[in-house]
């Protein structure tokens, strides 16, 4: 059963910023959890067991899936499961892109009008 | 590695490995990993406090994890019930029914014998078994200090005729209630709920008279008055002051025959005249019911022993003799917290018959479940070594079916409970045909309803979870390869299952044996000729001494009232009795002792207990009964009490009194003696069932209803019968008349013969659809559980089916090899459930004589003993054939390729 896209917004922030992290390249758990904690300056710190139990869901719900590359083979960890974004999960992080930025544009329209 | 970050390290590794396996499976080194990795980070980064952060995430995420699965469960579960719709829906049904009826059968029991609402410590409350003593032994009993903390003295139920409005001529209804000694509610530890109670500093002899009345009573007749208390009633006649209303659900001691108004005897001569000819101060009118609170720590044997002492001294004072029993005890206790008045060998037998049926519905059902849940289990060994063999772990595959078991278990329960209340308030709305109230007040036990509910739940988990034991502990390897045929360990051919089939078998040929014999009983019951003509047969009944009569109007009135109805249009004839004929279940009447003097060739022949009924003139005309030989009473015979004593009184005796007293001679003419009086025989009569359920009659003597029966009025009420004509309404033209003649009399319970009958025969069918329901309940289950197993027989012998077909069986040949397993267990359990039903049936013909009616027809019987289990076998049989023809219909090739 596919779902529809729209059903996951609006995405769990946890989910958001570990799809965001997978965008453009294949991660394991730990370089998803530095990558979110180095792109927000600290702010936001995916905990390990909270990872793994989000990362567990994403693969469930189809966002994400277990990639079967490898990185090169001196910085491969045999020991490591790598993953990536699948379709669903690419248009589940587009459309809460969009959203995103539709509020903003509301608020930036609204303090506009407020300024006059 | 800093210490501190060591332990972190541990702590979390200890954490992660207690993740639910399949998680381990997957992510188990990655989250090692991670923590480990992430931990000197995060203690550089933000100290201890980052450290415990981290600690608490796991924590927490962890029981998370296991709730997940829990539901992915609960689905899978849902799922698994759904696709056998069939499995699901026996197994709910049985369990509820079982529990339902499990629950309400006990639970009846305990309205009848459970503790009366509104009483204090029931447990420490004592009766005299059956006896009842005058109020001078009664004032003695209550000085007992060592033994008694106190006592009570009650009369009732007593009839009341009141009258809302204190004006003379109002319309009076009847309502029961108790005469009471003034230590009534303290005895019985009863706080008022407004106003105030007795005492004995304010009830006494020439006090104005009072009245207290019921919580039920104060909200149905005075519509919850709070200025209630302080307001007068008029009570038989004259005016009572309501001085105090009881608390909520307070009906009496023995609220099973409910009380509504509690009238003090100190005060109450005038009133009532059950307490005429002052039985205060007379040591032989032993009327009074006596309740004993008894002394912190003494027990009822001790009491018993005091008070048995207490009475053979008062006996000895008094030169009166009683009985002793096998004890040597004169008198007897028991206990007298309990909803009904009954006597420890009523109790016995009620305790017994519903222990015994409980027992056997409850192991019926749970029977069923475990032969359906094994069977089921069974055939799911293939899935299960799929699952293990893909990864899943042991433990959560018991989980799994545990979890199945309990969604199941849980349903039936819940489904019992929605029945056990619906069946509980079905009971309750039934009213019971009796002269006086009775109310069963049925309500589920909520201890019972637990105990059967953990029962059957523990049947469904502990049956539910066998099966997966077993296969999760079997080798995989062996199991695919085998499909799910291979027999698990330790099901040999006589195994578990086999020995629920043939319990099962044996205990609802048990419980159908069982009720069928009740259902006997009361089905003859219905047969029952009253012995005289119902049609037309109009009853009304009087109390005109509780409506303000004196004694001596009281007489003339009713001396004069049926030759007054014959003149009625539409009358035939009308008579007058202190006793309806046939009027109740059990049909008791004024028990007496009847003697045959010496004289008389049989001389000295004594009846220790016959029937008395006092009767007017043209009874038995009236009735429809025509005397078999002399003659009945008439008008004169009505003044027979002011005549000389020697001349003897007339009395006319039935079949059984006449043949016990007097053998085969003709009794006309003979002198008997009952109580005091002596009489001389003038009539003989039919034997006519006292009671409905009491097919046995009983030796009866009939004496006239005389102008001092009239003012003593013993029997609480007189009773018009008339005799109608046909297309006319006789009832209401004898009301008018009576209406227009006596305008201060109030008329009760005013029926025809047919509508009484017709009350008691719908109770009784009530009674017999419920164990009707009851035996085809276990019927059905029987065959299902047999049906189930067979099934699973041929599913598991499917791939040696197969081979015999393939080399040349005939489908009769393999009908007949899947028959003979189920043949011999049904042979097996219908000889278990004939001998127990056997021994079931004799031990209740020997505690009940309705029961033992139905055990007196001995061809009945016969045909009964061999039918049930004939019919039982065969629905057995055929539950077993369905499954043995798919057998027939089994495909070799396609049986032998699929392994």
């Amino acid at each position: 059963m596919v779902r529809d896209p729209a059903d996951f917004l609006p995405l769990h922030n946890n989910w958001f910023h570990i799809l965001l992290s997978l965008v453009g390249a294949d991660q394991h758990g730990y370089g998803i959890m530095q990558e979110v904690l180095e792109r927000t300056n600290g702010t936001v710190r995916l905990w390990p067991a909270t990872l793994y139990g989000s990362l567990k869901r994403l693969i469930s719900d189809g966002l994400i899936e277990e990639s079967d590359e490898r990185p090169v083979a001196e910085l491969d960890d045999a020991r490591r499961r790598y993953y990536r974004l699948t379709g669903l999960g690419r248009t589940v992080l587009d459309l809460e892109c969009e959203r995103l930025q539709s509020m903003v544009r509301m608020m930036q329209r609204k303090r506009k009008q407020e300024a006059y | 590695m800093n210490p501190r970050a060591s332990i972190c390290v541990a702590i979390y590794r200890r954490l992660a490995s207690a993740y639910p396996h399949e998680f381990r499976m997957l992510y188990g080194e990655d989250l090692d990993r991670i923590g480990e990795d992430a931990i000197p980070e995060v203690r550089r980064r933000y100290g201890v406090p980052g450290l415990v952060r981290l600690l608490a995430d796991i924590a927490i995420r962890l029981p998370a994890t296991y709730f997940t699965e829990v539901r992915q469960d609960i689905v899978y579960a849902l799922r698994k019930l759904a696709q056998s719709p069939g499995f699901t829906a026996v197994a709910v049904l049985s369990l509820a029914i079982g529990i339902g009826m499990c629950s309400v059968v006990l639970s009846e029991c305990q309205s009848m014998e459970g503790p009366p609402p509104g009483v204090r410590d029931p447990a420490t409350l004592a009766t005299f078994v059956w006896t009842t003593v005058s109020y001078p032994y009664f004032e003695r009993y209550r000085d007992q200090r060592q033994v008694v903390a106190s006592a009570t003295a009650c009369l009732g139920l007593v009839p009341f005729a009141v009258a809302f409005h204190a004006d003379r001529g109002a319309h009076a209804e009847r309502f029961y209630g108790h005469l009471v000694s003034p230590e009534y509610f303290t005895t019985l530890g009863v706080t008022p709920a407004a106003g105030r109670f007795f005492s004995p500093e304010t009830e006494k002899p020439g006090m104005a008279p009072v009245v207290v009345i019921s919580d039920r009573f104060w909200r149905k007749h005075l519509g919850a008055d709070p200025l209630a208390v302080g307001h007068t009633l008029r009570l038989n006649g004259s005016m009572a002051t309501i001085v105090g209303i009881g608390p909520k659900d307070f009906l009496g001691v023995w609220p099973g025959n409910p009380a509504d108004l509690f009238v003090p005897v100190t005060c109450a001569g005038s009133r009532a005249p059950e307490l005429s000819g002052d039985p205060l101060h007379r040591p032989d009118r032993d009327i009074f019911r006596v309740v004993f609170r008894l002394a912190a720590g003494v027990k009822m044997s001790t009491a018993e022993a005091a008070l048995d002492a207490v009475t053979r001294n008062l006996d000895r004072e008094n030169g009166v003799q009683h009985d002793r029993d096998r004890k040597g005890r004169v008198v007897r206790l028991m206990p007298a917290g309990t909803v009904m008045y009954i006597t420890p060998e009523q109790s016995a037998l009620i305790d017994t018959f519903d222990v015994v049926l409980w027992a056997l519905v409850l192991s019926l059902v749970c029977a069923n479940l475990a032969s359906l849940l094994l069977a089921r289990g069974s055939q799911r060994r293939r899935e299960i070594a799929i699952r293990l063999s893909v990864g899943a772990s042991r433990p959560r595959l018991v989980r799994q079916f545990l979890t199945e078991s309990v969604m199941l278990s849980f349903a039936g329960g819940l489904a019992g409970i929605v029945l056990a209340y619906g069946l509980a308030d079905a009971i309750s709305s039934v009213s019971v045909p009796s002269p006086t109230p009775m109310a069963l007040n049925c309500r589920p036990d909520l201890h019972v309803l637990a105990i059967t509910l953990a029962i059957a739940l523990a049947a469904g988990i502990v049956f539910g979870l066998t099966p997966a034991l077993a296969s999760v502990r079997a080798d995989i390897g062996l199991t695919l390869k085998e499909g799910a045929l291979s027999p698990l360990r330790g099901y040999r051919r006589f195994g578990l299952r086999n020995l629920f089939v043939v319990g099962q078998m044996a205990a609802s040929l048990m419980l159908l044996l069982v009720t069928w014999y009740v259902v006997a009983g009361f089905l003859h019951t219905e047969g029952l000729d009253p012995g005289f003509e119902t049609a037309h047969l109009n009853l009304i009944s009087l109390d005109p001494v509780r409506d303000g009569y004196t004694a001596e109007a009281t007489a003339a009135l009713l001396t004069g009232l049926p030759d007054e109805l014959s003149r009625v249009n539409g009358v035939r004839s009308a008579a007058l009795t202190d006793s309806e004929p046939f009027a109740s279940l059990a049909g008791v009447r004024a028990n007496t002792r009847v003697s045959a003097p010496s004289g008389d060739r049989k001389s000295g022949q004594v009846l220790q207990s016959a029937f008395r009924e006092r009767i007017g003139a043209s009874y038995f005309a009236t009735l429809g009964s025509p005397l078999l030989a002399g003659r009945e009473f008439d008008r004169r015979d009505q003044q027979s009490d002011e005549l000389p004593a020697k001349t003897g009184i007339p009395a006319i005796v039935n079949q059984t009194a006449a043949r016990e007293l007097f053998g085969g001679e003709d009794p006309i003419g003979r002198p008997i003696r009952e109580g005091e009086l002596n009489y001389t025989v003038v009539g003989l009569t039919r034997d006519v069932p006292p009671g409905f359920l009491t097919a046995k009659t009983v030796a009866t003597v009939f004496v006239p209803l005389t102008t001092t029966a009239f003012r003593e009025n013993p029997a609480q009420r007189s009773t018009i019968l008339v005799r109608g004509t046909l297309g006319r309404d006789t009832l209401s033209a004898v009301r008018r008349e009576l209406a227009s003649l006596h305008p201060d009399l109030t008329v009760f319970d005013v029926h025809t013969m047919r509508e009484d009958l017709d009350r008691m025969n719908a109770f009784i069918e009530w009674d017999s659809a419920i164990y009707v329901i009851l035996g085809l309940f276990a019927l059905l289950l029987a065959s299902i559980g047999l049906g189930g197993v067979t099934a699973y027989a041929v599913v598991r012998r499917r791939k040696e089916i197969g081979i015999r077909m393939a080399l040349g069986a005939s489908s009769l040949q393999v009908r007949g090899l899947v028959l003979r397993e189920g043949t011999a267990l049904v042979v097996v359990g219908s000889a278990l459930g004939l001998g127990g039903g056997f021994a079931l049936w004799r031990a209740l013909a020997a505690f009940s004589d309705v029961l033992a009616r139905s055990f007196s027809k001995p061809a009945d019987d016969a045909l009964f003993f061999i039918g049930a289990p004939l019919v039982l076998a065969s629905l057995a049989m055929l539950a077993c054939y369905l499954p043995a023809r798919r057998a027939t219909e089994i495909d070799p090739v396609s049986a032998l390729r699929e392994e």
